[in-house]
């Protein structure tokens, strides 16, 4: 692999590729604003400039500069070396780029911070992208003046409502076009350019259009500061108060890789964003799983019913052990959930299958719902490959309808309450469904065991290309919920039967063959945070 | 009715042989700062004294871990209480110790003079008490007022009395008030004066001086060994003093002395002090001289400083500044120190870890008093129970450094 020296230090290549993108993959960040791993380069922040030293025996590329010479009280004419965009310049063998250790790139950074924020409005203590705002962090950094210029700054237009889900704040915005370049190249949707010039440069959608979509929640995220913000996010939460697990999305069977946005003193999520992974998301999501996170709150199951009234876990119990007396296993169906972990969907085959002896496998999950071709499935469900391992000859849920109809099967253990097609026919047999939301199955259900959902529980998922992820647990269990494979073993328990697996380490043992976690989780693109 | 004993000849008469246990603390008007003393008693004889600390515990060094470093400050304040603003420019210097920063000038002199009045207050409130367990009152009232006065110029250059919160990692909070020379030294004169009365009543009364002579007497050999630093190191004519051994901010550029004791007994711990309150208000009035009026207080690097408030309330760049520093905290760089000061009672010394966050990782203080504490059962042991009480106070234990 051919290598170039960065301060250097060092850095291996691929052909063609760029300074910037070489350096980013070796860790080292070089500073930008318009440049992202994911999207063309327009070199138009000026942010990464770069020294870099002639060929030997080469002439430099250099400036003729105005220097202020304070002794003689006038200016002298002096050169500079001409610097270079590192994200737009490729890099090259045995090339010799200086960044931090040039004095000329430093003064460059110094500069160009200034500028950006020279009209920059007062409004950290208003701006939701305060404390993760690369403004802030670049001027602490390479910055570290004061204001120079005391005349009235340019004023912009300020909460410009571009779509149903996003408001931009043009006084805020450093024109580095990452939003417009991602709507055109990764959304394939150019409904964002920008117009005028110079100080009066600002970001419009296209007359007649709104941004609007599966995409647009994504030009938040690659804003670099807080021009852009989410209605849904927008004066939520404070940025420095959170804390982040590293999450799957549920949304569909993409299985996108998110940090989970929470605040441990209210046990509440309050965002997706996106978490780079090459082989599933890259650094993308779309609007419809960034919403997901709230699926952690809404329409959640946090309280144990026996026939539609509310009960204690030991009452549930109990209900299930006279309700399944002396039922022939024959007549014991098992649903399995497309939207649950393998391991909850593991302890139910173990329980219902090994321990109880039911071989009637059918599978639940949402139904089928809009595709595209960028990261959306048609599948809404985070889990169907991984049912699919667990009980290969589960049936629809349709067959569980029709079984129950003819008498064959007369007791279920559902997990999830999801279901694609109608349920109601259920009521005449005896069902306990362990679930975390509402849903025609738990609506039908004799006995209803609430469950953690995804959020609040470490789970692993396969996803429609057969990648088993892990999604860790963020929140603490809602209300008397707990996750599902523990309401399972209780269940046998209670039944009168003793599984030997009884923790989450164990059953990941026998699921997964004894892989780590670490070894599931597909290692990400090794980059500094964005 | 016969007597009982009436055979018995008086030499045959037995007394009790097992040592009367009896507890002296936590809550007891001379065990200041919360500390017990389980004592085995044989008559008033001490046979064996239990020191124990950690009466008053906080967890101190474990609060340090959670806020910026900038947040430990209002926690020093409360070791050694009686001289918080020693505690301020001790932490103060180990984290610009660990972050390669040299405060101005005028700042060192700065620091100089608000540690010495921190240092007078700790004296004073240490003589003035131990007279007053003894019963002395009036050479207390004196001495408390002396200490008050000094508080008032603490006040006016702080806002608070007691803890001042007033250390900044790269300076000061705020530069010296506009007449804080002009206070300083209209008001020395009268602490020197209200000390000197105090010791005359005191030093020339016979019972004072019983009560302290030969009382809780230790070798220098034995102080160092404890790890003794301090006053109570001096007085056993041990000069160590980290002012002139290590000097910091500007101690090497004034005259002072050190005082010794000779016999390392109650009485020279006193006398120790009172020499130190004397030298003291001599490295005053020299700093006072030699301090600039005007030019900077604290260094201008953004990374650790916060900028003028003025500022941040109309660009943008000083906003930035604040918030950074604030919300998250001068990012230290990663590494460790050892910093050490003359505190009110000795080394005060701070070990610092630093993982290159806002946040401390860890924060290990050397209060000086408890090493000393760790000698006082040495010194009662074989004496009289009376003793305690002014053996203990010439310790000058406080407990908010004992946390441990």
């Amino acid at each position: 692999m051919p290598t170039f020296k960065l301060d250097g230090k060092p850095i291996p290549f691929d052909a063609g590729e760029t300074i910037i993108k070489a350096a980013w993959k070796q860790g080292v960040d070089i500073p930008h604003y318009c440049w992202h791993p994911g999207l063309s380069a327009p070199a138009n922040c000026r942010m990464c400039l770069v020294e870099i030293a002639p060929k030997p025996g080469a002439r430099p590329v250099t400036l003729d500069v105005l220097e202020w010479d304070a002794k003689a009280g006038t200016y002298r004419t002096t050169q500079k070396p001409k610097l270079q965009p590192s994200c737009y310049t490729a890099a090259a063998e045995g090339m010799e780029v200086l960044s931090d250790s040039s004095e000329h790139v430093r003064k460059a950074r110094r500069d160009v911070q200034e500028f950006l924020l020279l009209n920059h409005p007062v409004d950290c203590p208003i701006c939701d992208q305060s404390g993760e705002c690369k403004l802030q962090d670049y001027w602490l950094e390479h910055g570290r003046y004061q204001k120079r210029m005391r005349d009235e700054p340019v004023h912009k237009p300020k909460g410009v409502v571009f779509g149903p889900t996003i408001v931009y704040d043009g006084e805020r915005c450093v024109m580095c076009t990452r939003c417009v370049r991602f709507m055109a190249e990764v959304a394939k949707d150019p409904v964002l350019d920008m117009r005028e010039r110079g100080n009066l440069n600002e970001i419009f959608v296209a007359p007649g259009r709104q941004l609007d979509g599966h995409y647009t929640f994504m030009t938040e995220h690659v804003c670099p500061v807080g021009a852009l913000t989410t209605k849904d996010f927008r004066f939520k939460a404070r940025v420095w108060f959170l804390r982040t697990a590293s999450a799957v999305c549920q949304g569909c069977a993409t299985g996108c890789n998110a940090h989970l946005d929470y605040d441990p003193r209210y046990n509440r999520a309050y965002r997706y964003r996106p978490r780079d992974n090459e082989k599933v998301n890259q650094f993308w999501m779309c609007d419809e799983g960034m919403l997901t996170y709230k699926q952690a709150h809404d329409g959640r199951l946090v309280q144990a019913k026996v026939r539609g009234e509310a009960a204690s876990m030991a009452q549930a119990f109990e209900e299930a052990k006279s309700l399944f007396a002396g039922v022939p296993k024959e007549s014991v169906g098992l649903v399995f959930s497309a939207a649950h972990s393998v391991e909850d969907n593991w302890m139910l085959r173990e329980v219902g299958a090994t321990v109880l002896g039911s071989r009637s496998f059918y599978a639940s999950g949402a139904a089928d719902g809009y595709e595209d071709r960028i990261l959306i499935h048609r599948d809404k469900n985070s889990n169907t490959a991984g049912v699919k391992q667990i009980a290969p000859s589960a049936k629809a849920l349709q067959a569980l309808v029709e079984d129950v109809g003819s008498g064959r099967v007369t007791h279920v253990i559902a997990l999830g309450a999801a279901a694609a097609s109608a349920t109601d026919a259920l009521r005449g047999a005896t069902v306990i469904t362990v679930a975390a939301h509402q849903g025609p199955l738990a609506d039908v259900s004799t006995i209803l065991l609430p469950a953690t959902s995804w959020a609040e529980q470490s789970g692993t998922y396969v996803n429609s290309k057969g990648i088993k992820q892990v999604s860790d647990k963020a929140l603490e269990p809602l209300g008397a919920s707990r996750p599902a494979w523990r309401h399972l073993l209780d269940l046998a328990g209670a039944l009168g039967y003793e599984v030997s697996t009884t923790s989450l380490k164990q059953i990941r043992a026998q699921v997964l063959g004894g892989a780590t976690v670490e070894a599931l989780a597909p290692s990400p693109v090794t980059a500094p945070a964005e | 009715m016969e007597p009982v004993y009436a055979e018995l000849e008086e030499g045959e008469l037995e007394l009790p042989a097992e040592p009367m246990h009896l507890n002296m603390g936590p809550s007891h008007p001379a065990m200041h700062g919360t500390v017990r003393i389980v004592l085995d008693l044989s008559g008033e004889t001490i046979v064996r004294a239990d020191v124990q600390v950690g009466y008053l515990h906080r967890g101190f060094e474990k609060m340090c871990e959670r806020g910026t470093w900038a947040q430990v400050f209002p926690y020093v304040d409360r070791l050694n209480y009686v001289s918080p603003m020693l505690n301020n420019i001790g932490y103060a210097l180990a984290v610009e110790k660990l972050c390669g920063l040299a405060v101005p000038e005028r700042c060192q002199w700065y620091r100089t003079i608000l540690g010495e009045l921190a240092r007078l207050s700790d004296h004073l409130t240490c003589n003035g008490a131990m007279a007053m367990e003894l019963g002395a009152f009036t050479p207390f009232l004196w001495l408390v007022k002396a200490r008050e006065m000094v508080w008032d110029i603490l006040e006016e250059e702080t806002g608070a009395r007691l803890t001042h919160s007033f250390g900044r990692i790269g300076g000061m909070a705020n530069p010296p008030s506009a007449d804080f020379k002009g206070l300083c030294r209209a008001t020395l004169p009268k602490i020197l004066g209200l000390v000197e009365e105090g010791e005359k009543m005191l030093l020339k009364n016979r019972i004072f001086i019983d009560r302290l002579e030969n009382v809780g007497r230790i070798s220098g050999a034995d102080a160092t060994a404890l790890g003794w630093t301090g006053p109570c190191l001096r007085s056993t004519g041990v000069a160590y003093d980290v002012r002139k051994a290590h000097p910091y901010l500007k101690y090497d550029e004034v005259d002072f002395d050190i005082p010794v004791g000779t016999k390392g007994d109650t009485l020279d711990r006193f006398l120790v002090r009172l020499g130190e309150i004397r030298q003291s208000i001599r490295i005053i009035n020299q700093a006072l001289e030699r301090m600039a009026d005007d030019g900077p207080i604290s260094c201008d690097d953004p990374r650790f400083v916060l900028p003028e408030k003025d500022g941040v309330y109309t660009t943008i760049e000083a906003t930035i500044q604040h918030f950074k520093l604030i919300m998250e905290g001068a990012k230290v760089p990663k590494g460790e120190v050892y910093s050490y000061t003359e505190g009110g009672n000795g080394e005060l010394g701070y070990y610092l870890v630093s993982d290159g966050t806002g946040t401390p990782y860890r924060v290990r203080i050397r209060p000086p008093c408890f090493q000393i504490t760790g000698g006082l059962s040495k010194l009662l042991e074989g004496r009289m129970l009376s003793d305690i009480v002014p053996t203990f106070g010439a310790l000058n234990m406080i407990g908010g450094e004992c946390d441990h």
